[in-house]
């Protein structure tokens, strides 16, 4: 520590102003569906009416948007740590034939933007039946996430001694055994990073959900909140800033319990790609 | 850069000794992952590809008609519009969440008090969705009673209210502003790592050699953080190239169509049941951002990691 004194001072300073910044949008969105008179902020004083109105009201389906959001992301997560978690140990342990080009393809995937299959994606589910599903939903995010959850697990399935595998298949493991119980089990906490990242990509994915649902049998929170609008012009920020606050509070608190899981698993899965 | 790999079985002394070949079993744990990218990534895509060569559009016969979507694309005033647009909007959200999302780092790599909740309150505007925080922005700038314009009218910063959404100008900084707001975690996050593999021992030994913290900045740490910075260069200049959520929530890519990415522009083709041309788009996207993710991949270390 060389700075010293001042030093720290300016340093928890500069903290706080980024706190200021970064929450900001979040502290307005919370006063505002709070608020009594949502438009003069919190001079008239507070209330949970606009809560009351907004999961009360049939017709706004928000809680059918909150559960659909649960539901898509939870099983799009799932399933892709399911698959990638297996091609990881095909990379990793197996020494897949073709892991180089493999993990190049599914890396690319990442920066592929969303709207160059979005078109030809709604004329697959249409065929299918499946266009204002989850299921419609489940699949694409579950494929999607997948480059950032396989690069994780690449990295964190080449941390595990390979010993490990090899004592699993003298001991007479299969290599699906030695999978799901030496391999997975070992990488456990980092599978659960990946699955909270990818959780958290699928909840807040837009572009597909805008164009792949279209009522609250499917329709997930960001669609809701971005589509809502008043019955009579005006729009009900109130009412408008609950749905965004409790919209966004599966994702914030999961941010806000898993933090150190999910800086470190961003640090790992991007700086490392 | 090619290794070959062993495919003999039982004569290698590795691993390859165990039991049968880990190569088949090696297909068929990649399998299960490679088919839900082709079905629902590399299909859409290639479907993409194969529909922009067609005249697809909801009341008309699907007719083969080649290029002559991009031939129109080439001669579309609108679409000139977007890639503008999207050109200036990277680069001018690009740059700012570089310098903000560093300024940032530096804050969360040091030892503050209650680093856990500086680091919980930098990473909330990512977590929370774009589509959700845009909402929040359109109040924010709101007009008749944005928190925007009374803030900056009781600063004395303007002396009457600003449309913000409603003006040309207004509507690009807004998303400029809202987009910045979102995307810095990532960047800071990106940086944090950086920093952190920087050894200290580096930075002590430069002190005690006198080099002021200004002068450790631009000898030690910067040079350094270069690989990372490319990392997070290429990232966001991807992720701005093909933004959609906040310009479709915030201003509709509005007014008069000054503010429609190219994302929004092909959704918009889409939505009216143009699938030809909306795929046209989409597939020049396509090409830069390809062109750029091949940058990236060559700058990452990518090859030495996986090697």
């Amino acid at each position: 520590m060389t700075g010293g004194r001042g030093k720290g001072a300016a340093l928890f300073a500069a903290a706080c102003l980024m706190t200021l910044y970064s929450l900001g949008p979040v502290a307005v969105m919370v006063a505002v569906s709070l608020a009594r008179d949502p438009l003069s902020t919190l001079s008239g004083g507070l209330t949970l009416a606009h809560y009351a109105d907004l999961v009360r009201g049939p017709s706004l389906h928000f809680l059918d948007y909150l559960k659909n959001s649960f539901l898509v992301s939870a099983l799009s997560s799932t399933l892709s740590i399911a698959v990638t978690s297996a091609a990881a140990f095909a990379v990793v342990q197996l020494r897949l034939p073709v892991r180089r080009q493999f993990v190049m393809a599914v890396l690319a995937l990442s920066m592929i933007p969303q709207v160059s299959a979005v078109g030809y994606l709604f004329k697959l589910m249409a065929r299918f039946g499946l266009i204002n599903t989850r299921t419609a939903l489940i699949l694409p995010y579950s494929a999607w996430s997948a480059p950032l959850i396989l690069w994780l697990l690449v990295s964190y399935f080449s941390r595990i001694p390979p010993d490990l595998y090899r004592a699993a298949l003298v001991d007479g493991s299969s290599r699906w055994q030695s999978f799901t119980r030496v391999i997975f089990p070992a990488a456990a906490p980092g599978i659960f990073s990946a699955w909270l990242l990818s959780f958290i990509f699928s909840f807040n994915e837009f572009l597909f959900a805008l164009v792949l649902t279209s009522d609250y049998r499917a329709r997930t929170v960001p669609v809701g909140v971005a589509l809502f609008q008043g019955l009579h012009g005006e729009i009900p920020w109130g009412i408008l800033m609950a749905s965004a606050a409790l919209g966004s509070l599966p994702v914030i608190a999961t941010a806000v319990i898993f933090q150190k899981r999910i800086v470190s698993g961003l640090m790992e899965g991007i700086v490392r790609g | 850069m090619r290794k070959s790999y062993p495919v003999m079985k039982g004569n290698q002394p590795s691993r390859h000794t165990l039991g049968t070949s880990d190569e088949g079993a090696s297909f068929a744990f990649a399998l299960p992952l490679a088919l839900l990218l082709l079905l629902f990534a590399f299909l859409p895509l290639a479907g993409t590809l194969l529909t922009s060569l067609f005249r697809d559009t909801t009341f008309l016969e699907k007719k083969f008609i080649f290029l002559a979507n991009y031939s129109s694309l080439f001669r579309d005033r609108s679409f000139f519009q977007s890639l503008t647009f999207t050109l200036a909007f990277i680069a001018t959200s690009v740059p700012l969440e570089i310098a903000l999302g560093f300024l940032f780092s530096l804050v969360v790599h040091e030892n503050v008090p209650a680093l856990g909740f500086f680091r919980v309150a930098l990473i909330l505007p990512w977590a929370v969705p774009a589509a959700v925080s845009g909402r929040v922005w359109e109040l924010i700038y709101s007009y008749s009673h944005g928190i925007a314009n009374t803030f900056l009218l009781k600063l004395g910063i303007i002396s009457h209210p600003v449309n913000w959404l409603g003006t040309e100008t207004g509507a690009f900084f807004s998303l400029v502003f809202a987009d910045v707001w979102k995307t810095t975690p990532f960047v800071a996050i990106i940086l944090l790592a950086g920093l952190q593999s920087i050894p200290s021992d580096i930075h002590r030994q430069a002190s005690v050699d006198g080099a002021g913290p200004l002068r450790r900045l631009f000898t030690i740490t910067l040079p350094m953080l270069k690989p990372s910075l490319v990392v997070a260069l290429l990232f966001r200049t991807i992720d701005a190239l093909r933004v959609f959520d906040v310009v479709y929530v915030l201003t509709k890519g509005g007014p008069g169509g000054t503010t429609t990415s190219l994302s929004l522009y092909a959704y918009r083709y889409y939505v009216s049941g143009d699938f030809g041309y909306g795929s046209a788009v989409s597939v020049v996207l396509f090409f830069c951002a390809l062109a750029l993710s091949i940058l990236y991949l060559r700058a990452s270390r990518f090859r030495e990691v996986l090697a």
